[in-house]
């Protein structure tokens, strides 16, 4: 456990290093909700309703915030891309032959890289979610704050293996850049970080939609806090989540174990 | 010039042949363009199944400059965009020395070397909504607004590229530059809709900044209103000027920053 620890602890410390540039990032990931503020105000001042599928303007703005936060944990830049460079360019065996278990390295490795994150944010995004509180008509229960909370770890464990997963493919597949770039747009839409899925009722697709692996990165925890989901419905929810936690971390260790048995180290 | 013409070929050449060399990941490429139309494209549906107008934009018009706005984004990722995203790494690695030491012009030959030819479809797709737009309005543009829209269209690209170009050129500076996407990100943003969703009094500060100090909301805005709404001289005439001087001032920007690159690395 404790070499995990320190990987955890270098990760931090290489993550840092650019704080400057991350802070930025940060900062200017932030400024297109006005953009965004402003279109949905356009939207439902034309409409003349005072909610779209279930949601009102303020709740509609209260989402689109808060899917920043599910994505604070369920995104995972570059790791994919890392992974799948490390096999191709055979470097990968050099976690191979360490006394050390690949996914573990780097599930330390991306917490570290989450809490760096998340803790360079937390000035920014409180300054975002102060200066848009007036857009929370209602904050959940403690017991709902929880909810949120678990359905975040949801989105960090999904995410992070269904990353690992795609990642692995290059065992078979030299080149995936590709295909990651196909799912994450993909992702994008289907997770509901554009707009919330209910929006999406006229497409027929919405039951669908909702039981997707996607759904849970970012639609789902922001549901959880703006109290759309009924009590019934959110340990169905729950143990849909779950299931799709598992069947990835399954998944990826059944890649694991049959990708290495192909992998010839070539081109280290 | 000529030999600039000859060498941009060459250059759109070779990017050719380079992305066919791996057909199956350049169609992939092109997928994933026609997969971001398909939801900006549900995206704007979406919004139109639920209002009729949006900021005084009906859905043809809208429509319209949503095709605008993909043709012209389309227009700066395959000629510029991975170019511009790729120098913070000369920079870093000390590359950059090989692109100064060549007997040609040094912003020219880095921000034109590669043509992303996966997103060039973008263009032509963009243009097709256009024309679609235009049908659906019911009133064909007429003969003589054609190149002006054309010229206003490329005054608008020539903005995002300056705009870039002064992102690029902060590289030698901050060395690692992963910002540079989030702030063209953001430049984006600002011209993926109408400038009059920012009539509100509180957008006031930015309708300012971002529609006369740094003007992405023009970009795309200026040339559609001038195809489909009112002509505005005024606006109209304040796009290719200021289109001009930015040209301008950010190659000098560009070029000055040169001269404080260290060369580290190499």
């Amino acid at each position: 456990m404790k070499k995990y620890f320190n990987i955890a602890r270098l990760s931090l410390k290489e993550r840092l290093t650019y704080r400057g540039d991350f802070l930025l990032s940060s900062f200017l990931r932030f400024l297109p909700m006005i953009t965004s503020i402003l279109l949905w105000k356009s939207v439902y001042g034309s409409s003349e309703q005072e909610s779209l599928s279930g949601f009102s303007f303020k709740q509609v703005i209260a989402y689109l915030l808060l899917v920043n936060i599910s994505r604070m944990f369920s995104s995972m830049p570059g790791l994919a891309t890392n992974l799948a460079r490390d096999v191709r360019e055979g470097s990968i065996k050099k976690y191979l032959l360490q006394p050390i278990d690949l996914i573990g390295y780097l599930m330390s490795y991306r917490v570290a890289h989450k809490a760096a994150y998340i803790s360079t944010s937390l000035v920014p995004y409180m300054i975002l979610f102060g200066s848009c509180a007036s857009f929370f008509d209602t904050f959940p229960t403690p017991v709902g704050c929880v909810y949120f909370f678990m359905s975040l770890i949801l989105a960090f464990v999904i995410g992070f293996y269904f990353e690992v997963c795609l990642g692995m493919l290059s065992f078979w597949i030299l080149e995936v850049t590709s295909l990651l770039y196909v799912v994450t747009t993909l992702s994008f839409f289907l997770s509901g970080h554009l707009i919330p899925l209910d929006l999406l009722d006229t497409t027929g697709w919405l039951d669908v939609l909702k039981n997707l692996p996607f759904a849970y990165l970012a639609y789902f925890p922001a549901a959880i806090f703006l109290q759309k989901v009924s009590d019934e419905e959110l340990l169905l929810r729950f143990f849909i989540g779950a299931l799709w936690a598992f069947f990835f971390f399954l998944l990826s260790r059944v890649i694991l174990y049959f990708g290495l048995r192909k992998y010839s180290a070539y081109g280290a | 010039m000529l030999r600039h013409l000859r060498l941009m070929f060459c250059f759109a050449k070779f990017s050719l042949l380079g992305e066919l060399a791996f057909r199956s990941n350049f169609l992939l490429k092109i997928l994933v363009e026609m997969i971001w139309l398909g939801i900006l494209l549900t995206f704007f549906k979406t919004i139109f199944g639920k209002s009729s107008s949006v900021a005084g934009w009906n859905e043809h018009e809208f429509l319209f400059f949503v095709g605008a706005y993909y043709a012209l984004e389309g227009f700066v990722e395959t000629f510029f965009l991975e170019n511009c995203v790729e120098f913070s790494e000369l920079v870093r690695s000390g590359n950059l020395d090989f692109c100064l030491l060549k007997p040609i012009d040094p912003q020219f030959f880095i921000t034109l070397r590669r043509v992303d030819w996966s997103t060039a479809p973008k263009i032509l797709l963009g243009f097709i909504m256009i024309g679609f737009a235009m049908f659906e309005i019911g009133k064909p543009l007429e003969l003589w607004k054609i190149p002006v829209f054309l010229i206003l269209f490329l005054c608008g690209c020539s903005l995002a590229y300056s705009f870039l170009l002064f992102l690029t050129a902060l590289s030698v500076w901050m060395i690692r530059n992963q910002s540079l996407m989030e702030v063209w990100w953001l430049f984006t943003n600002l011209m993926r809709y109408p400038r009059q969703i920012y009539d509100s009094e509180w957008a006031l500060p930015i309708r300012m900044v971002f529609g006369f100090i740094i003007p992405a909301l023009l970009a795309v805005s200026i040339p559609v209103e001038f195809a489909v709404k009112e002509i505005n001289i005024q606006f109209t005439s304040f796009l290719f000027v200021i289109a001009v001087v930015y040209f301008f001032i950010s190659r000098i920007f560009f070029n000055y920053s040169l001269k404080h690159y260290r060369s580290a690395s190499s």
